[in-house]
């Protein structure tokens, strides 16, 4: 199964929304090929910063380093979230692991045409490392994490598999 | 299967090229089509396709399969992206399924009691009541696939001989038989069969589960895919079954549509590009889904069937194979 290396922005976004999701994804649960959520995301990636091209880390990505060290990220939804910035450290986390000096995150939200700040704390990097840890842990436990109450699946890509009969 | 990309269905001859990130469809005698290849979730090919090492690497690249379903209606076969969601986890929980001859019986008896209500519903409700029970009551007797499939057959049968008297003369099936169809009307279920076979492969590959491993069929059955099988069952009824009685009862169906001789049938170009036409807007059809509460096309029912199946082999969950409910 997956070892530290192998987490990634999205294993930190599902920890951080919904343990089952995480779980269910490293066991080959993909609905985000088929959701249409999902595919407005991709669309708003191309057409909001075309003059950058990614930065594929492997298991992560993000979209660009600026001059300054700071890590961009452009978000399809409004409002910034908990897993938003969860991520986000995890990109410098894995940055800093590189060797890059970064300063921290700034996440744009296109929808609003609002940005976050997050500067990369030494808490941060801790907090970076508890997800880490704590993604493992759920990735590997031998049981599925129970379903959220039904509203809090509201828009969840894995929900056709969650809620089917 | 909702997605922004769709299915391509191709019914004349023709040869697909490269060009960039698009496949271009070139066809004898009508113009050339461009397509993005973000635009395409897979490729059905129901007439003869030639295409080359680059467009393959290309379709492989973007995760795109092609189905191709021979001469007769047959699925051929296809050519499947190596790439899969495939995990091994959720593939060993199947296998240990698979293995457990009573965990395994379990979903095989699900699967014949579904395909036959299914069949029963779309024929004759009345008339296949009687069999219907019989049916049932093998399936709590039998201890293995095979007798599983003995007991089908015989539903089978009279579901046939029923399916005959609400067709014309010329349509009736007077038995199954396959390669090479003996009549038109087995030409038509054998084309439409394989066409959901395909489209059971897709939804299959969506899902982490592997499409070699099954319960009602063997796993050492001729076709690679023997969970596709196991999965096709309960929806070959809905479509080919069903769209058979209803085309011939609007008078949609002519004896221009197939050629035939004494000994065998099989769909004319005009008659595969009506078939194909129907299937594939049969497919886009939408009904409200029970547990999901939204509307869900019919091809989508096949994707959440796959589904169920992944979460009884991963949670445990009770499986119910899809029944038409409305
Ligand atoms: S549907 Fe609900 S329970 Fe399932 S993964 Fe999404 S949020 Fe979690």
């Amino acid at each position: 199964m997956i070892g530290r290396e192998d987490i990634g922005g999205v294993h930190i976004k599902y920890l951080h929304h919904c343990r089952r999701q995480l779980w269910l994804y490293v066991r080959g649960i993909r609905p985000e090929h088929l959701s249409a959520a999902v595919q407005t995301g991709e669309a708003v990636h191309d057409v909001s910063y075309p003059r950058h091209s990614p930065v594929d880390l492997g298991a992560a990505r993000l979209d660009f380093l600026d001059g300054q060290q700071w890590v961009h990220e452009v978000k399809s939804s409004s409002r910034p979230t908990d897993a938003d910035r969860a991520q986000a450290y995890h990109y410098c986390h894995q940055l800093q692991r590189l060797g890059v000096e970064v300063q921290g995150a700034v996440l744009h939200y296109p929808a609003t045409r609002r940005t976050h700040r997050y500067p990369y704390t030494p808490e941060a990097a801790a907090q970076a490392e508890e997800d880490i840890t704590a993604a493992l842990a759920t990735a590997h436990a031998p049981v599925y994490p129970e379903r959220l109450p039904r509203t809090g699946c509201r828009g969840c890509s894995f929900a056709d598999y969650c809620w089917t009969e | 299967m909702p997605a922004a990309t769709r299915t391509y269905w191709l019914t004349s001859p023709c040869r697909i090229r490269r060009k960039d990130e698009s496949l271009v469809i070139e066809r004898d005698a009508a113009p050339s089509v461009h397509i993005p290849v973000t635009d395409v979730r897979d490729i059905v090919a129901c007439a003869e396709t030639d295409l080359n090492t680059s467009v393959v690497s290309l379709l492989n690249r973007h995760r795109i399969s092609v189905h191709l379903l021979s001469y007769y209606g047959d699925y051929a076969g296809s050519l499947l992206t190596a790439d899969t969601s495939t995990s091994g986890e959720t593939v060993l929980a199947q296998a240990a399924l698979a293995r457990d001859p009573q965990a395994s019986m379990a979903i095989a008896r699900s699967i014949v009691d579904a395909c036959a209500f299914n069949v029963r519903r779309v024929i004759d409700r009345k008339l296949l009541a009687r069999p219907y029970t019989v049916l049932q009551e093998s399936i709590r007797e039998a201890t293995t696939p095979l007798h599983l499939m003995g007991a089908e057959g015989t539903f089978r049968r009279s579901a046939w001989e029923v399916i005959d008297t609400k067709l014309p003369d010329w349509l009736q099936l007077n038995g199954r038989s396959r390669r090479p169809p003996k009549n038109a009307g087995n030409a038509f279920i054998s084309y439409v069969n394989g066409i959901i076979y395909a489209r059971v492969l897709t939804a299959v590959r969506l899902t982490p589960l592997h499409s070699g491993i099954a319960f009602l069929h063997s796993s050492m059955e001729r076709q690679r895919h023997s969970l596709v099988l196991d999965l096709a069952e309960m929806f070959k009824p809905l479509f080919a079954e069903r769209l058979l009685l209803r085309m011939a009862s609007r008078n949609q169906l002519k004896h221009h549509h197939f050629d035939r001789d004494t000994n065998q049938a099989m769909l004319s170009d005009t008659g595969r590009k009506l078939v194909v036409q129907t299937v594939r807007d049969e497919l886009a059809v939408t009904v409200t889904h029970r547990a999901l509460g939204r509307p869900v096309a019919y091809d989508e029912l096949l994707y959440l069937d796959a589904l169920a199946l992944t979460r009884h082999c991963l949670e445990g969950t009770l499986y119910k194979p899809f029944r038409i409910w409305w």
